[in-house]
């Protein structure tokens, strides 16, 4: 026995942060997907973009919604982070185990903590801009992704594949439905909405065009 | 057809001379209809190199003990045919367990600290009476509790996990499926707080991170995943339900092992 763990021992807590991590994964990928369908409007039309930035700038829902997603947003990189390992030796450990299983799920969870701090950074520049030309507006954002085009590219993938994965372990970890079928599912909904993303940019791209 | 010339790689290494660095030796090797990797290894002991060490007892995936790493998945030596494999075949002790020599690794240790750690027995105060009969049991039940104890105790499932690879504390998928067993047992009088008390943290049910890897690679084809979902959600609903029943979560698991029924 080690005093020193066994007083900071608190089960309760372990179970707390277990809980955390699924719920805060949950509210990030219930709002990115709808963030997503929301930015998609652009492909039909540009003033229905616009109507809907309006609105909900009009009822705070982007006041309430905007910092509330930041707080998760953070929180989730410290609770689910907490599972990276952080020394060399178990990262190596945690590599060659990868490669040497050859298993999707393994290899998709060193994938997941590598998209993860890739996000950290993209999101947090994409936030920044955002909220530095508020309002929200089809202009705004065509102006913006001619801008940093890469950015929004890359940011598309890891942070679907993100999502997907980490929505798919989720359901594993918890068990509610058979995995294969939930994979599927998931994996079909994340290619309708990286397909939708990557239109919503190629729109946004031929505005900023007529607008430059 | 031909035989098919096999190639066996195989990890050397003596923990008792640690002089000799560790290495892959080569073995040529002729394949036959029906070739298991269990007759490989004695071949390959009784013809080409008799200090290979490695394990073997029933040869017929019951033991658990010739469990190793097979071109990178965890398998019974026993039951793994050469017919599957590339011509070209790689093998390394399990990892996590602690390394005897070669292919051999100390499962029995490791395997008996868990069962002391989480009391896996039956914990009862009825008292046993050996001249009546039976309690009887609904099938149903019956078949959950006999799922789970199927388990060989070959260590697959541990050294397939990363997380088991990277934390040495965590209980792995064979842990949390066998205190699964006692959970469905309605002779075992523990309380759900008691439950929580053993699997409910970090190196239990919460640590695991859905990897998989042991489900994919039972070699008895246990539902682990089912299993540690399982687990996972009776012991979030006592967590979150109140803290009823004997939830004493200060105390450490190790020194109440051999702690009483009552
Ligand atoms: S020798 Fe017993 S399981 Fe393989």
């Amino acid at each position: 026995m080690q005093v020193q763990r066994s007083i900071a021992r608190n089960q309760r807590m372990e179970l707390f942060l277990d809980m955390a991590e699924l719920v805060s994964g949950l509210l990030l990928v219930g709002f990115l997907w709808t963030h997503m369908i929301f930015v998609g409007t652009i492909i039909i039309n540009p003033n229905l973009f616009n109507a809907l930035a309006a609105g909900l700038d009009r009822y705070y829902l982007s006041y309430i919604g905007i910092p509330f997603i930041i707080v998760i947003f953070f929180s989730h990189l410290v609770i689910a982070g907490r599972r990276i390992p952080t020394r060399f030796q178990e990262q190596k450990i945690m590599w060659r185990h990868a490669s040497m299983l050859g298993e999707r799920d393994t290899w998709t969870w060193v994938f997941q903590a590598v998209t993860g701090m890739a996000i950290l950074v993209l999101a947090s520049i994409h936030m920044w801009v955002v909220i530095e030309n508020w309002p929200i507006s089809a202009v705004f954002s065509a102006l913006r992704v001619q801008r940093y085009l890469w950015l929004y590219l890359v940011l598309l993938f890891v942070g679907e594949f993100h999502a997907g994965t980490g929505l798919y372990r989720l359901f594993v970890k918890w068990g509610w439905f058979k995995r294969q079928s939930v994979f599927h599912v998931i994996e079909t909904i994340t290619v309708l909405i990286v397909v939708m993303g990557l239109g919503a940019l190629w729109v946004f791209l031929r505005l900023g065009v007529r607008v430059v | 057809m031909a035989n098919r010339n096999l190639k066996i790689n195989i990890f050397r290494y003596n923990p008792a001379e640690p002089e000799k660095k560790p290495s892959m030796a080569s073995y040529p090797f002729e394949e036959l209809p029906g070739l298991t990797m269990f007759t490989v290894l004695n071949r390959i002991r009784e013809e080409l190199d008799r200090t290979l060490v490695f394990d073997f007892v029933c040869r017929a995936a019951i033991c658990g003990s010739c469990a190793m790493i097979i071109n990178g998945k965890p398998r019974l030596a026993c039951k793994t045919l050469t017919k599957g494999l590339p011509k070209e075949i790689t093998l390394l002790p399990l990892p996590v367990f602690k390394l005897i020599g070669d292919l051999s690794v100390d499962t029995g240790t490791w395997f008996r600290h868990i069962s002391l750690k989480t009391e896996a027995w039956i914990h009862t105060s009825a008292k046993f009476d050996p001249t009546a009969v039976e309690e009887r049991m609904d099938n149903e039940t019956a078949l959950r509790i006999y799922e789970p104890e199927r388990c060989i105790e070959c260590g697959c499932c541990i050294a397939g996990c990363a997380t088991a690879n990277i934390r040495d504390d965590f209980m792995g998928a064979a842990t949390i499926n066998r205190v699964a067993r006692f959970m469905v047992d309605p002779r075992d009088e523990r309380t759900p707080g008691q439950y929580f008390d053993v699997i409910g943290c970090d190196e239990g049910t919460f640590g695991c991170m859905g990897l998989m890897a042991c489900d994919n690679n039972c070699p008895m084809e246990i539902p682990l995943q089912y299993q540690l979902a399982y687990v996972r959600r009776k012991m979030a609903a006592f967590g979150l339900g109140g803290w009823k029943g004997t939830g004493r979560t200060g105390e450490p698991q190790h020194h109440r092992a051999g702690r009483s029924a009552s």
